[in-house]
C-alpha cells in the first residue's frame, strides 16, 4: 500500500470537497427554504467567474469579492422574474424553468464573452509548489481551500447564530408554520436566492484559476453539487458539506486507484443513500 | 406640297443613340443578372458553428474560405459556401447534410468533423455527392465503413499512432523514458496506450484514464507522479479539457518533471491559448503545420492569404480543411463536370500539391496519402502571423504509417 499516494489523494479530496461544499451549500439552502431545485445554479457558478475575469485586469485580485457581490443583484432579479411568480407551483415547474434559464445564461455567456477557454494564473504570492510530507502541493489550491472552509463557516455561522438564520432554519423546518408565525418566506426565499448565488459566483471566482473558465464550466460541477446535496439529505446544510467531502473523495480517491470505475462508484453509493436513507447521511433533510 | 423634314439629321443621331443606350443597358443587365450571369457552384460545409466546438468550426470555415479565394472561378464558374451548424448533433447532421443537397443543390459536402462523418457514411449512397471529411478521428471512416463518395484528408488515429512508435524510436531521449498514459476514458485513448506499450525497449510505468467530464486532474497527476513518470503521452480530448489539464500539470510541476506529448499534436488556436505553457509539449503526429511553408510555397501562400482573410495564423483543422476544399476543386477542374460520379473519378486520380503537401488519395480506398507532422512546441525568433509559439516540423511520410486500403478493411462497393 503506497500510503503516500493515499495521502495526497486525500488531500485532493479535502481541497475538492471545500470548494464543492460552497457551492452545494447554496443549492441545498435554496431547496430548503423554498423547495426549488435551482438547476441554474452551476451557471451563476460561471457568471462568477466570467466577472472576476472581467474585472481581474481592471481591479486586481479585488475581483474575487466584486464578481459575486454582481452576481448577487443577477440572481435575485432572475428569481423575481422567473421563480418568484410560480412559487406556489409544484417543484416540477421551478425545475424546468431553472433548466431553461441556465441554458439561457449560457447562450448569454457565449455572445458577451465569446465560446473560448481562459486561462488565469494564480496571484503571484500564491504561485509555485510548497513541499507538504515530500509532496509539491500548489500553494494556491490551499488558499483557495482555506478561503472556502472559512466561507462555509460563515454561512454556517450566519444560519446558527443569527436571527435571520433562525428564520432560514424555520421555514427549511416547517415553512407553514413559519409563515402562520408571521415570517415573509417568499422575501426571505428571494435573498436567500441571490446569497447562494453569490456563494456559487465566490466559488467560481476563486476556481478560475485552478479549472479555467468557459461558459459551460457550471454544468460538471452542479452534477458534483447535486450529488452532496442528496447524499447530505435535500435542505440540510450540515449534511451537504459532508455530502460534498464525501463525493470529493470518492472522486478523488476513486480516480487515483480506480479510474474507470470511480463515477459508477459514486453514483451507486448515492443511489444505495437514496434507497436505504432517503433523508441523507444524517436522516434530517427532505425528501422531495 | 411635301412636307419639309425639320432637324432630320438630329433625329437620326438620337434615335442611333437611343439604340446603342438600350443595348448597352441590356447587356449589362445580361451579365450582372444572376438569371445571365454565370451560376456559382454551390458546395456545402456542414460543420460545429456554435456551442464548445466553435473554434474548431471557425478553422475549419475559414480554411475553407481561404481555399475557395486562393482558387478563384472553378469551371469560370465563382465558388459558393452554404454554411450549416451540426449543432454536435448526429441527427441534425443528417438532417443538414440532406437539406444541402436536396434544398441547396450542393455539390460536395466540406467541413466534416467526426461526429458529422459518421452520420452521413449510412446515408451517403442516398446523397450522391462527395464528401470529404478534413477533421475526423475515426479510423472506420476510410477503413471497414469506407464508402465510395466518403474520402478523408486528415490522417487518421492508426497514423498517429505509428508516428508516435516512430517519435519514440527515433528520439534517445524518449527511448529511455518511463512512459505513462493519461488519457480520457474511450477507446482512441487506450489504442494510443498500446502504441507506446509495444515500441521495443520502453519502459511503461503505469497508465489512469479518466472520466469524459474530469476538470479537477489532481488525483490522475498524482498517479502520474508516483510511478515516477518521465514521459507522459496525453490522448486527452482537444479544447478545454486539455486546457485545463495543462493548466493543472503545470500548477503541479509536472511540466518540469517529464515530457508531455499530444499524440495528435495541438491545433494553433490552442497553442495561442497555452503560451509559454505549449513548449512543455511535444506533438507526435500533427495533422499538419503552419511552418510547412518554409518547404512548400504553396502552404506559403496559402498561409499569406489566410492572413490576410481571418488576421490569424492558419491552424492545423484551417489547413486540412482548405487542402479538402483544394482537392475538391481540382478533381471538378479535371472531370470538367458537376457529376458526382464525375468528381468521384476525379478525386481517385489526381495528384495535387495543397497546403497540407503533396497529396493523392490511396489506391482503392478513400484515404488521403497525407504526411504527418513531428517534433517539440516551440518559441518563435520572431512572431509570425500573429503566432509566437509553433510547432517545429519534422515530415512523416504516409508510407511509414498508412497501411493499404485492404488492411484497413476498406472494400469500395458503389
Amino acid at each position: 500500500m503506497d500510503w503516500n499516494f493515499l495521502f495526497v489523494n486525500t488531500l485532493n479530496g479535502i481541497i475538492y470537497g471545500s470548494f464543492l461544499a460552497l457551492i452545494s451549500l447554496g443549492l441545498s439552502l435554496v431547496f430548503g427554504l423554498g423547495r426549488v431545485v435551482n438547476f441554474a445554479h452551476g451557471v451563476l457558478y460561471a457568471l462568477g467567474a466570467y466577472f472576476f475575469i472581467l474585472f481581474l485586469p481592471r481591479i486586481g485580485w479585488t475581483a474575487m469579492v466584486v464578481a459575486p457581490l454582481v452576481v448577487v443583484p443577477i440572481a435575485i432579479a432572475m428569481e423575481r422574474l422567473t421563480i418568484y411568480p410560480i412559487r406556489d407551483r409544484p417543484e416540477i415547474y421551478t425545475l424546468l424553468v431553472t433548466f431553461g434559464l441556465s441554458f439561457m445564461i449560457t447562450g448569454a455567456i457565449e455572445y458577451l464573452w465569446g465560446t473560448e477557454t481562459t486561462l488565469i494564473k494564480p496571484p503571484a504570492l500564491f504561485e509555485g509548489t510548497i513541499s507538504i510530507a515530500g509532496n509539491q502541493y500548489p500553494v494556491y489550491r490551499l488558499f483557495a481551500a482555506a478561503l472556502s472552509l472559512g466561507v462555509t463557516g460563515l454561512v454556517f455561522g450566519i444560519v446558527q447564530f443569527t436571527p435571520i438564520g433562525l428564520r432560514i432554519r424555520a421555514i427549511t423546518d416547517d415553512s407553514g408554520m413559519a409563515e402562520a408565525l408571521g415570517i415573509n418566506t417568499k422575501w426571505l426565499l428571494t435573498m436567500v436566492f441571490g446569497g447562494a448565488a453569490g456563494l456559487a459566483a465566490f466559488a467560481g471566482a476563486i476556481g478560475a484559476p485552478i479549472f479555467a473558465v468557459d461558459p459551460e464550466m457550471g454544468m460538471g460541477v452542479i452534477i458534483d453539487s447535486f450529488l452532496a446535496v442528496i447524499l447530505g439529505g435535500l435542505g440540510h446544510l450540515p449534511g451537504t458539506a459532508v455530502g460534498a467531502f464525501i463525493v470529493a473523495l470518492a472522486k478523488s480517491i476513486g480516480g487515483g486507484y480506480i479510474a474507470e470505475w470511480s463515477i459508477a462508484i459514486l453514483f451507486l453509493v448515492v443511489a444505495a443513500v437514496l434507497v436505504l436513507r432517503p433523508k441523507g447521511v444524517f436522516g434530517r433533510g427532505r425528501i422531495a | 406640297m411635301k412636307p419639309t423634314r425639320i432637324g432630320k439629321g438630329w433625329c437620326g443621331i438620337l434615335r442611333k443613340a437611343a439604340v446603342v443606350w438600350v443595348t448597352a443597358g441590356m447587356l449589362l443587365f445580361a451579365f450582372e443578372h444572376p438569371v445571365f450571369a454565370a451560376q456559382p457552384i454551390k458546395v456545402g460545409v456542414l460543420t460545429f458553428l456554435s456551442g464548445r466546438l466553435k473554434p474548431i468550426g471557425d478553422e475549419i470555415v475559414t480554411g475553407i474560405q481561404t481555399a475557395v479565394k486562393m482558387q478563384g472561378p472553378v469551371l469560370g464558374r465563382p465558388i459558393e459556401l452554404v454554411l450549416e451548424d451540426s449543432l454536435v448533433n448526429a441527427q441534425v447532421a443528417v438532417t443538414k447534410g440532406t437539406k444541402l443537397v436536396q434544398r441547396n443543390r450542393v455539390v460536395a459536402i466540406l467541413g466534416t468533423s467526426t461526429l458529422e462523418a459518421l452520420a452521413l457514411l449510412p446515408v451517403a449512397d442516398r446523397l450522391r455527392v462527395p464528401i470529404i471529411t478534413s477533421n475526423s478521428g475515426s479510423a472506420v471512416i476510410t477503413g471497414e465503413k469506407c464508402n465510395y463518395w466518403v474520402f478523408q484528408t486528415n490522417p487518421t488515429p492508426q497514423m498517429a499512432v505509428a508516428a508516435m512508435r516512430h517519435l519514440i524510436s527515433q528520439n534517445p531521449k524518449l527511448r529511455t523514458a518511463k512512459w505513462f498514459t493519461l488519457g480520457h476514458d474511450y477507446p482512441w485513448s487506450r489504442r494510443v496506450a498500446r502504441s507506446v506499450k509495444i515500441v521495443k525497449g520502453v519502459t511503461y510505468v503505469g497508465e489512469t484514464f479518466a472520466p469524459l467530464d474530469t476538470t479537477d486532474w489532481a488525483p490522475f497527476i498524482a498517479k502520474v507522479r508516483s510511478a515516477g513518470a518521465t514521459a507522459v503521452v496525453i490522448p486527452v480530448t482537444l479544447g478545454t479539457p486539455l486546457v485545463q489539464f495543462i493548466q493543472q500539470a503545470n500548477e503541479f510541476g509536472l511540466t518540469k518533471e517529464a515530457v508531455l506529448v499530444a499524440p495528435i499534436g495541438l491545433p494553433d488556436w490552442l497553442i495561442a491559448k497555452l503560451g509559454k505553457l505549449s513548449t512543455s509539449i511535444m506533438s507526435a503526429g500533427a495533422w499538419s503545420a503552419w511552418r510547412l511553408e518554409d518547404r512548400q510555397p504553396v502552404t506559403r501562400k496559402f498561409n499569406e492569404l489566410y492572413f490576410k482573410m481571418h488576421g490569424r495564423v492558419a491552424g492545423m483543422q484551417a489547413i486540412q480543411a482548405g487542402t479538402a476544399a483544394q482537392m475538391l476543386f481540382a478533381a471538378i477542374e479535371e472531370a470538367q463536370s458537376l457529376n458526382g460520379d464525375a468528381i468521384i473519378k476525379a478525386l481517385e486520380t489526381i495528384d495535387i500539391l495543397t497546403p497540407a503537401g503533396r497529396l493523392h488519395f490511396q489506391p482503392n480506398g478513400r484515404m488521403a496519402e497525407v504526411p504527418l507532422i513531428l517534433g517539440r512546441i516551440e518559441r518563435l525568433k520572431e512572431p509570425k502571423y500573429g503566432a509566437k509559439f509553433a510547432q517545429s516540423v519534422e515530415i512523416l511520410s504516409s508510407s511509414e504509417t498508412l497501411l493499404p486500403a485492404k488492411q484497413l478493411g476498406c472494400k469500395l462497393k458503389k
